[in-house]
């Protein structure tokens, strides 16, 4: 008896956090499971039918979109990555006492909106702008050519308002690497570029991993830089599900949607977890 | 990066994969499906029933005349004003005049320019409207197709005509739109009309025409609208078409125009209010705009043209209107009479630069500002006038039809 009842204790520390989650997360999440299966018109309101035919009948309308969003967000996630490991990287072994300030720096642009940063790059990259123009001086752009309403312009933005992400886990699992495995593989004959490849990197997979989803999950779902620096042809998933809820009124459409992504999302991170082994990581994250 | 529509070998694995899970579903049939789920619905503590009661409602479309005789009704007795909250477009007033009025009648009013696009604001404040609770806004401004939802769904609060005796002032043309004909839930705000607006040195011509949105010479430097009924309304009026009298199929048919257009490239976006950045920075040379915002940018550019279309323009009007249960409705009424005095109107007029809907405005600014009395963009010419159409009135199910087509066409 006494001692189930210590068994108990973790669970009362949990219970504010699980009662979070069910009333903020879990409620939220089953109301429009079960509006996804809906059907009716904005007249007549919608019912629950049980309609399954919803999922197959929207990712059918809408695969191009969702194929796009997945590699818009795939592009991101590596751009962020070929970016963020060298920065992470110095700023852990090399920035000494400027760590803290360039840290910093990563982390400001967040303190401004990501509608306001967006729409800045949307005035910085017009045709007739400088940018534009240079970039058409050394030939990247043709002269007929625009940054703008292209998919590189959105891929770019997404890359650009989710590289933090990416930096500080690198950041945290470069910073607390020991460094005494490095000088044992030197030690041992290896090259520094056999050393960096056999002990750096696969020490830094957890932060690789967690850097990765935490860009590549809500890059799939942005809708603000597809809104704001492409066009119609570069619409995301996101565009298409806020269409559907504030513009047709189709919420079981835009709930499906919603669902499909989220299971798509997380049969994806299976494989990929499996492919890095996280059992293996988080241990040696311990 | 291509947008090249070619599918990996994986889509058709989880596609079939997708189809098979959902085939076996539905064999199992709804009732099967149903009995099988009684007992986990009891395990865990009716989550079916919670389903079923997350039910989205309708908006049972009421007839006008049972709304006229609850409006015959309506009596907002004169209370001291407090607070209250009038939600508009953006650069939509001067705000001088806002100031004058709580300095005029006390209280004060909370001014919120929240509302960027009519079915954008619709969709936020949806649910409330139909569970029947005040959505916290006393005056809301929308434009016909939207104002029109809104009466027929009954989402409005009557106007006490005691109140707003300035309502006489309302221009002539304006007296009796068709959903709202004796004006007694919907008071004009301003209008406008939807037409060219371009760079007249990017253009090196004039531009005149529908058709023009159309010409491959500006393949890709071309916006329209976002909105569905303001965009096929326009081609339906370059085809020689009156939008009021077109079916759905018309529209649609419109739509699809614009489909096939935009798949060769001829847009480079479809907008909202946001034309203008592109427009200003020349992104585009050509955009279906409103008429006054051509004439407030072109302060940022002297370049910039409005054209009314030689084949004629829709002529919209922005509404006011009392949401139902609203909470302050004498304070709303007073604002309405408030800016229905031509010199109050006149002051608006000047800012915004739209077709102001009082009578006595003109004749007010040719003695302040004969310049802007003569602007055919806020005072069109009776010429111009003649070419003015009205939208189609659709039906919410309509509008479903022809927004989902739009989406179809703009999502890429």
């Amino acid at each position: 008896m006494f001692r189930d009842r210590r068994k108990l204790i973790p669970w009362y520390f949990a219970l504010p956090g699980l009662l979070w989650l069910l009333v903020f997360f879990l409620l939220p999440l089953v109301n429009q499971v079960g509006v996804s299966v809906m059907s009716g018109d904005p007249e007549a309101g919608y019912d629950l039918t049980w309609s399954f035919s919803n999922y197959s009948d929207a990712i059918d309308q809408y695969w191009p979109q969702i194929e796009r969003s997945l590699v818009y967000a795939f592009a991101a996630t590596v751009i962020d990555l070929a970016i963020a490991f060298p920065l992470a990287y110095f700023i852990a072994f090399k920035a000494g006492r400027w760590k803290g300030f360039l840290l910093l720096m990563v982390v400001l642009p967040f303190f401004m909106s990501q509608v306001l940063r967006t729409v800045s790059w949307q005035l910085i990259l017009t045709d007739n702008g400088w940018v534009v123009s240079q970039l058409k001086g050394i030939g990247i752009v043709g002269d007929e050519g625009r940054v703008l309403a292209t998919s590189w312009a959105v891929i770019g933005g997404i890359a650009y308002n989710y590289l933090p992400f990416m930096v500080l886990p690198l950041y945290a699992s470069l910073d607390r690497l020991d460094r005494r495995l490095i000088e044992a593989a030197t030690d041992l004959y290896a090259s520094r570029p056999t050393a960096f490849r056999k002990v750096t990197i696969p020490l830094a997979t957890p932060g690789i991993f967690a850097g990765s989803l935490l860009c590549f999950i809500p890059a799939t779902g942005d809708f603000v830089n597809a809104a704001l620096l492409g066009s119609s042809k570069q619409y995301m998933i996101g565009n298409v599900i806020q269409t559907n809820f504030l513009t047709v009124l189709d919420y079981p459409t835009a709930a499906a949607l919603s669902f499909f992504l989220i299971g798509l999302i997380l049969v994806g991170i299976s494989i990929y977890s499996a492919l890095l082994g996280t059992k293996n990581l988080t241990e040696v994250a311990g | 990066m291509s947008d090249d529509p070619q599918t990996p070998p994986s889509r058709g694995e989880i596609e079939s994969h997708l189809e098979r899970l959902l085939h076996e579903q539905s064999l199992m049939g709804r009732r099967r499906f149903l009995g099988r789920s009684a007992g986990a619905i009891a395990m865990t503590g009716g989550l079916g029933a919670f389903l079923a009661a997350c039910g989205i409602k309708g908006t049972a479309e009421q007839n006008v005349a049972q709304l006229s005789k609850i409006a015959a009704s309506v009596n907002h007795p004169k209370v001291p004003i407090g607070n209250w909250t009038f939600s508009n477009w953006p650069l939509y007033i001067d705000k001088s005049v806002l100031k004058e009025f709580d300095a005029e009648y006390g209280g004060h009013v909370k001014y919120v320019e929240e509302i960027n696009d009519n079915n954008e604001f619709f969709g936020k404040v949806r649910p409330q409207l139909t569970s029947g609770k005040p959505i916290g806004r006393d005056i809301v401004v929308l434009t016909d197709p939207m104002a029109a939802r809104w009466v027929r769904s009954a989402f409005v609060t009557p106007i006490d005509k005691r109140n707003v005796p300035n309502g006489k002032n309302l221009v002539d043309s304006l007296l009796h739109p068709p959903y709202d004909p004796e004006r007694l839930f919907t008071l004009p705000w301003q209008s406008g009309a939807l037409g060219l607006g371009y760079d007249i040195k990017a253009t090196g011509r004039e531009l005149k025409s529908i058709k023009e949105f159309f010409n491959p010479e500006w393949k890709g430097k071309v916006t329209m609208f976002l909105d569905a009924q303001d965009s096929a309304s326009t081609v339906l009026i370059g085809e020689g078409k009156d939008p009021a009298k077109s079916s759905l199929d018309d529209h649609l048919a419109a739509v699809e125009k614009i489909g096939k257009a935009a798949k060769q490239g001829q847009f480079r976006r479809f907008t909202g209010n946001d034309y203008s950045t592109d427009l200003t920075k020349g992104n585009i040379v050509l955009a279906l705009a409103y008429s006054g915002d051509m004439v407030q940018l072109q302060s940022d550019n002297p370049n910039l043209r409005f054209a009314y279309p030689e084949e004629g323009a829709i002529l919209w009007t922005d509404n006011m209107m009392m949401p139902a249960k609203v909470q302050h409705p004498y304070a709303a009424e007073t604002m309405m009479n408030f800016v229905y005095e031509p010199e109050v109107a006149a002051k608006i007029a000047a800012y915004v630069n739209y077709i102001p809907p009082v009578k006595g405005v003109q004749e007010l600014l040719e003695k302040s500002d004969p310049e802007l009395a003569s602007n055919p963009l806020i005072f069109p010419t009776p010429e111009i006038s003649k070419r003015f159409f009205a939208y189609a009135q659709l039906s919410s199910v309509q509008r479903q039809d022809l927004d989902r087509a739009m989406a179809a066409v703009t999502g890429g």
